[in-house]
């Protein structure tokens, strides 16, 4: 016999075959489309389930140390516990000087504000960042630019607006190039931001109202003073490594103990992603789990159903062999026609379930995404196909095994 | 010289063995028309299995046209079923699902035959067998005597050197029973060699050659 898989004699017979006998195959062909459809929508949906809690971190980078002020609680250098600790430039540039590991970084200053245009007037977060900031917490541009460093260094009158903010302003049209008062001083708009993320460090960036620090120090009289300070550090170095440096360096700057941690919070936001990390890890892990059962359940119910055809065939196999044919025949026959099962089913189990994630999708408040990659749904069904046949293939040598007459004797 | 066998023996394994062939010594020439007769038991089908390489024997020797019939791989015993023997049996076995066209093709099949010639060669058999017109019709569908024309059709269409037939009346009416043996004197007439098993005498009767069979020996 010719290559079975290049001879167009042998698909005939397995057409005809599984044509000719349509409630087994519709049996057959419904374990492993139900397998596929019940594994495919098992990994879609935990796809989605990560996608969905990683858009809340989008944008934020994941290496980043927050560091604010808190109270000393032990006196030290004649000062009384419980004295409010504040930050200032001094202590950014010590930071900046002894940690040449740092990638980006921002000392941040806050205020509430309101904004005026025209007529109309908006309350928001007024907050001056270095030209870094959005390294840190990357916007969404909507127009426009943010902050830049020539625009700190020359204490440039100018803001970047929330999109909320702007919407209240100016509805619908451009804000940029506008001039707005904030907090009774004028700022020329250079750009309008959002953000996609739901971590809000102060209020979401779209309730706010950015403009370079060294503006902000010089307009409200703010002096040196830095309400907290960011930074992110180059591939390889995580925050906790230099969280003790970070406070000697401050505590040598001001009246604190070196050993009170309290006075200073060190906010390492890669701990908190860890966290995440173990979740995701978690979901696929749980994905996996239940997914290698339904693979397993599948697999077993096919080569069950392998099994009963083979059984029922001996007569058939019998005759078959009686009239010359090989045994490799009988087994490329048995294993081609559970090939051709399992992919006619596979595919449309595949494709059920890639229209329910897709409805799923559709149907869904947030933007979301449920749907398998192709190369997803290749190897969902790769893998079906070849469990498929291995467990084909049990049965159909065992049915070798019998005798040409003792087949031909099986009614 | 087709068939030769000599000194076969035959047992099937158990607490008692059955031994149910005994030093069977047998020779048929081409173009013969021969019956096994023998009571039911007697071993007639177990001998006509090894002549048709179904079953295997347990010590002797079996010569099949020239082929030394002994442990065979099934490959190589799948290949002289095909070329060398046409099997014709009492309950037809024919695949139900296939129509009368498509199982007469069979064997065809097996020795990678197109389709298309595979058909043509099957509807001339079925045109001799007189059931061209019943061609796309499913085994379900014809009657007895049609099933065996059916399965003889089948049985010929590999021009085999020998054709083999357990008990081919056995589940037919006696007019029915007449006309399929009139085929077999008919291809017997052409030159084919034909051994067919039986235990009615009526049958034995048609062949030139009776070959007896009581408790696992030849009798006459």
């Amino acid at each position: 016999m010719k290559n079975p898989i290049f001879d167009i004699e042998n698909w005939r017979e397995i057409g005809t075959t599984l044509a000719q006998n349509k409630t087994r195959t519709f049996m057959t062909a419904f374990g492993i489309f139900w397998g596929t459809a019940i594994l495919s929508l098992l990994i879609g949906g935990s796809e989605g389930l990560k996608y969905f809690m990683g858009r809340n971190f989008e944008g934020f980078a994941t290496n980043v140390a927050i560091i604010f002020p808190g109270r000393t609680t032990k006196s030290y250098a004649g000062f009384n516990k419980g004295m409010p600790v504040e930050l200032n430039l001094q202590d950014v540039v010590n930071i900046r000087r002894a940690i040449p590991q740092i990638e980006n970084s921002s000392a941040l200053i806050y205020m509430w504000a309101n904004v005026l245009y025209d007529r109309k007037k908006a309350s928001a977060q007024m907050t001056g960042v270095e030209s870094n900031y959005d390294k840190i917490f990357e916007p969404i541009i909507h127009e426009g630019r943010f902050i830049n460093d020539a625009d700190d260094a020359n204490f440039r009158k100018v803001c970047v607006l929330g999109k909320q903010v702007a919407g209240e302003l100016f509805g619908t049209g451009s804000a940029l190039g506008k001039d707005v008062q904030v907090n009774g001083i004028y700022y020329k708009v250079i750009g309008v931001v959002g953000q996609t993320s739901e971590i809000n460090i102060g209020a979401k960036m779209d309730e706010s109202v950015f403009i370079p620090y060294n503006t902000m120090r010089r307009s409200y009289n703010i002096g040196t003073r830095v309400h907290n300070f960011m930074m992110t550090l180059k591939a390889g170095y995580s925050p906790s490594e230099f969280e003790t440096l970070v406070r000697r360096l401050i505590a040598s700057n001001h009246p604190i103990a070196p050993d009170d941690n309290n006075a200073i919070f060190y906010f390492d936001v890669s701990e908190q992603f860890k966290m995440v990390d173990n979740v995701f890890l978690g979901i696929s892990m749980l994905a996996l789990f239940v997914g290698v059962g339904t693979l397993l359940s599948g697999v077993i119910g096919v080569g069950n159903i392998m099994w009963i055809i083979v059984r029922e065939r001996t007569h058939e196999i019998g005759i078959r062999r009686a009239i010359g044919a090989k045994p490799r025949d009988i087994i490329v026959q048995i294993l081609s026609e559970s090939m051709v099962l399992t992919t006619i089913a596979g595919v449309a189990g595949i494709v059920l379930a890639a229209g329910i994630l897709a409805g799923a999708e559709k149907s869904m408040f947030y933007t979301i995404k449920f749907q398998l990659t192709f190369a997803q749904a290749v190897y969902i069904l790769a893998t079906f196909l070849v469990l498929g046949t291995a467990a084909g293939i049990i049965p159909a040598v065992k049915a070798m095994k019998i005798k040409p007459i003792e087949a031909l004797n099986d009614k | 010289m087709i068939i030769e066998l000599k000194d076969v023996n035959k047992s099937y394994p158990g607490v008692v063995p059955l031994h149910v062939l005994k030093d069977i010594n047998l020779s048929i020439d081409r173009g013969e028309l021969v019956s096994i007769m023998g009571a039911s038991g007697s071993g007639k089908s177990t001998l006509l299995n090894i002549l048709g390489i179904l079953d295997n024997y347990d010590s002797g020797e079996y010569r099949l046209d020239g082929n030394l019939i002994k442990n065979l791989s099934e490959n190589k015993a799948a290949d002289l079923r095909n070329y060398l023997i046409g099997f014709v049996f009492q309950s037809f076995n024919l695949i139900n699902y296939k129509n009368a066209l498509e199982n007469v093709a069979l064997p065809l099949f097996y020795r990678g035959i197109s389709r298309k010639k595979r058909n043509i060669l099957a509807m001339e058999q079925l045109d001799r067998m007189g059931m061209k017109d019943r061609a796309t019709h499913l085994p379900g569908e014809l009657s007895g005597g049609q099933k065996q024309r059916v399965a003889i059709a089948r049985a010929l269409i590999t021009n085999p050197s020998l054709l083999l037939a357990d008990e081919p009346t056995g589940a037919l009416d006696s007019k029915t029973s007449r006309e399929v043996m009139q085929v077999f004197r008919d291809l017997n007439a052409e030159g084919r060699t034909i051994v067919i098993v039986t235990h009615d005498p009526g049958v034995g009767e048609q062949t030139n050659r009776i070959i007896r069979i009581s408790d696992g020996r030849i009798v006459s």
